[in-house]
């Protein structure tokens, strides 16, 4: 059983929830769900579509061709028409040819705003699924509360409508527990808290805003959003220097804003995360669409020479413990680390069974103000002992000597810069045995990174690739590979690029469309 | 620890790091452990003053003192937070962190080392280099008007401005004191001649004078416009940024105990 269900309208009319919504009626019945949102960067009006596909094997990927689609907009039909393969469900307020709900006549008569059609358009989706209505309004009742009444009483009347003119098209049935829908972003968040995040600072920019939306509504959490990117990431160091777990996020645009900040956390030892969330670029791009562009931007961010991690997640589930991981790391080794993703993944959702726990590796912090302290003592790992106030801790971004002192002593110099690059030698065997992740077994192997992994997975499973991800981009670990096909979203061929100087031979497969690859697409680049 | 101090000989700069010792002997006899007076420094001879200090620091990039002030206060409110900036780090580089930080009545004090001009970089001019006056970047007069720095923080929503003169350095240090002890932003200009690049120490001696603060705000606005007026200008109070937002949370809050 795989279905991929389309709901398109307009900005305003309730699809992003609408796909969620639905999204939890098929995790009800045991599937796995994944949820791809695309829309406009405009408020209202415009086209938006949730595109929600379920399985009964586990995916990580919508499909390109809609086996229903469910539509509250003429004009949106006519964008989205070309993809159907299968039955329309429409509002008659308009009219084509297909399963026609009067969703528009159905709010009147209840005198809801035109939002509630949303809720239409999931009654008639139950009673096209034939699944019991109480399963839906169970379903309203969890997101909405109290409040839920209003929307149950619209869909159960777009229900019965179906149920009175058509019949249902299949019958689901339940195939396992309950599952849980989780987004990219709330992963990311929640995979952060597990390893100690207590402050967390960002200026709004899609796609990492819904980062900050989650944790601002955690009472446990110091979460804000100061005036600016640069702002963000000062204030993180600030709280860093003072002890606490902290983060910002941003795409491109604020990560740039972020850079001279970069280099002071390489410099003065902080500990800091940044979530870098791609989308398409180069500049503003396009807001709202997907692209895989920042490798090296995220690889080499800032000026001069510091150790650093960059760790790139390829599913929803990994994010949380990559996040968690880099987070470890970035205290470990007093360094800023970076968690690379993109749009397809922090704004989609899936099934998935994320478990917050404790993933915190502790380490000594010295923070006694008795005697003068060394704050970058020289040792022969590169890792001096963290020290936060009341202890004596000076911080530069200056080059400085052992105690924090502003130098520009040749032999000095020599000797800090050494001990701090020491660092990413010891962070390079820490990462070595989870910095790729191998799936497959087949005859050539596909290289991707972050969420395209989705599709060439599923395609590689089908077609018999092997397939081969990295995990952390720096330090960077070479695959043992000879040659590889490598997919990725941009138009270079970043990833390729990297591996070539690394000795492995490549064929690129690009896109660089803002559109996630989907499965159908991929079948006919890499079916040869 | 012991750093031999770069500045030019007769620099305004010796007479604040003279007036911030005397604040840390005199938090550390009202019983303030040295480790918890922290401070905060930019880029310019002003961010040299760390170096010169017995307590934790953090010497950062220019323009971004106040950000950096702001995280550590939010994590750590016992902190008692000041930061140190230039002319050009704090109004120039740093301009938008400076109306935000006022504006939020975050709990710290910034001491801004008003030179009018670029030091470290050897004389270029800045957001407060008077109009008309010569400088390497502008060879034919500063064609631009100065920003008043101490009216901006009241405009902004600072609760403690003041002004300070690096030659009398008993009133700063008391200024000084006063900031760290104030409960939310507490902003004081110091006045500080360089003596490279802007040498005032005649101008200032002559002309400074103290003033009573304002006992309004619109009386603040005229008595802070008056650009020779130092001492304590105006104060008042408001729930602090960290007040605000940390008591909506769950998260632990101890408030530091205030003499
Ligand atoms: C981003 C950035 N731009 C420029 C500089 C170069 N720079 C160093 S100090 C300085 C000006 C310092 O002036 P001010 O803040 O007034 O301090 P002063 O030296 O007068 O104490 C500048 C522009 C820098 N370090 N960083
Ligand atoms: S250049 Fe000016 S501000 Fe800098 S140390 Fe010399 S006198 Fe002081």
């Amino acid at each position: 059983m795989d279905l991929n269900v389309c709901i398109v309208g307009a900005a305003g009319d309730g699809v992003k929830e609408a796909g969620e919504l639905a999204a939890e009626l098929f995790a009800h019945f045991g599937y796995s769900v994944f949820v791809y949102q695309e829309y406009q960067s405009i408020i209202r009006g415009g086209h938006n579509a949730s595109i929600v596909r379920m399985s009964d094997r586990e995916i990580n990927s919508h499909r390109k061709y809609f086996d229903l689609l469910i539509c509250l907009e003429d004009y949106a039909y006519e964008l989205y028409k070309p993809h159907l393969r299968g039955d329309l469900i429409y509002d008659t307020k308009f009219k084509c040819g297909g399963i026609g709900i009067p969703m528009t006549e159905i709010i009147k008569e209840e005198q809801e705003p035109n939002i509630f059609r949303n809720a239409a358009s999931l009654g008639a989706l139950t009673a096209y699924l034939d699944i019991e209505f109480e399963i839906l309004a169970g379903i309203f009742s969890d997101r909405f509360g109290e409040r839920a009444k209003d929307d149950i009483t619209i869909a159960k009347a777009a229900y019965e409508y179906y149920r009175s003119r058509y019949d249902p098209k299949m019958k689901l049935k339940k195939i396992g527990r309950r599952k849980k829908l989780v987004s990219g972003a709330v992963a990311i968040a929640e995979g952060l808290i597990s390893a100690g995040l207590t402050h967390f600072y960002a200026y709004p920019m899609t796609p990492a805003s819904p980062i900050l939306h989650h944790l601002i509504k955690k009472r446990e959490i110091v979460a804000y959003q100061p005036e600016s990117e640069i702002a963000a990431v000062g204030m993180a160091i600030g709280s860093a220097y003072a002890g606490k777990r902290s983060a910002t996020g941003t795409s491109g645009g604020g990560f740039a804003l972020m850079a001279e900040s970069i280099s002071l956390a390489g410099m003065a030892e902080i500990p800091l995360l940044v979530i870098e969330a791609q989308r398409t670029s180069p500049s503003t791009g396009m807001a709202t669409y997907h692209g895989q562009e920042d490798l090296y931007f995220a690889m080499h961010p800032a000026h001069g020479e510091f150790p650093m991690a960059v760790g790139c997640p390829y599913s929803v589930e990994d994010a949380f413990y990559l996040s968690a991981e880099l987070m470890n790391i970035a205290w470990k080794y007093q360094i800023p680390a970076i968690l690379l993703t993109d749009k397809n993944l922090v704004e989609s959702y899936k099934t998935a069974e994320i478990e917050r726990t404790n993933l915190i590796e502790e380490i000594e912090i010295v923070d006694s103000s008795e005697g003068e302290y060394r704050r970058y003592e020289i040792t022969e790992n590169g890792i001096s002992k963290y020290a936060i106030p009341p202890a004596i801790v000076k911080a530069n971004s200056n080059e400085h000597d052992e105690f924090g002192i502003t130098t520009d002593d040749a032999s000095v110099r020599t000797q800090m810069h050494e001990k701090r690059m020491l660092k990413e030698n010891l962070l390079r065997e820490d990462i070595r045995d989870r910095a790729w992740k191998f799936f497959l077994r087949g005859k050539d192997t596909v290289v991707t990174w972050g969420s395209t992994f989705g599709p060439v997975y599923e395609v590689a499973e089908e077609l018999g690739y092997s397939v081969a991800v990295p995990r952390y981009l720096r330090p960077f670990i070479k695959p043992g590979l000879d040659q590889a096909i490598v997919v990725e979203q941009n138009y270079t061929g970043q990833l390729a690029k990297l591996l070539e100087m690394h000795g492995v031979e490549v064929r690129k497969v690009n896109k660089w469309d803002g559109r996630p690859f989907t499965p159908d697409e991929l079948r006919e680049l890499l079916g040869g | 620890m012991k750093s031999k101090i770069e500045w030019c000989p007769g620099c305004g700069n010796f007479g604040v790091l003279k007036a911030f010792r005397r604040v840390i002997e005199r938090l550390e006899s009202d019983g303030v452990e040295r480790g918890r007076i922290v401070s905060v420094a930019g880029i310019g001879c002003h961010g040299r003053m760390p170096d010169y200090l017995d307590i934790p620091t953090f010497h950062t990039i220019h323009g971004r003192v106040l950000p950096l002030m702001t995280g550590i206060k939010l994590a750590n409110p016992e902190l008692l937070v000041s930061g140190f900036s230039g002319d050009g780090d704090a109004l120039n580089e740093g301009m938008e962190h400076f109306v935000h930080a006022a504006k939020r009545n975050t709990d710290v004090a910034l001491f801004l080392h008003n030179n009018q001009v670029f030091g470290l970089t050897t004389g270029q001019f800045t957001a407060t280099t008077p109009r008309g006056k010569k400088t390497r970047t502008t060879p034919a007069g500063n064609p631009e008007w100065p920003i008043n720095p101490a009216l901006i923080a009241l405009v902004s929503g600072a609760t403690f401005i003041a002004r300070g003169f690096a030659g009398n350095v008993s009133q700063l240090s008391d200024l000084m004191y006063g900031a760290i002890r104030h409960r939310g932003f507490a902003f004081v200009e110091i006045l500080q001649p360089c003596i490279t690049f802007n040498n005032t120490w005649d101008h200032y001696r002559e002309n400074v004078y103290v003033a009573e603060p304002a006992e309004s705000f619109d009386e603040a606005v005229k008595l802070v416009s008056d650009e020779m007026a130092t001492g304590l200008l105006f104060r008042t109070e408001k729930q602090t940024f960290e007040e605000t937002l940390l008591s909506s949370l769950k998260v632990p809050k101890k408030v530091v105990k205030r003499i």
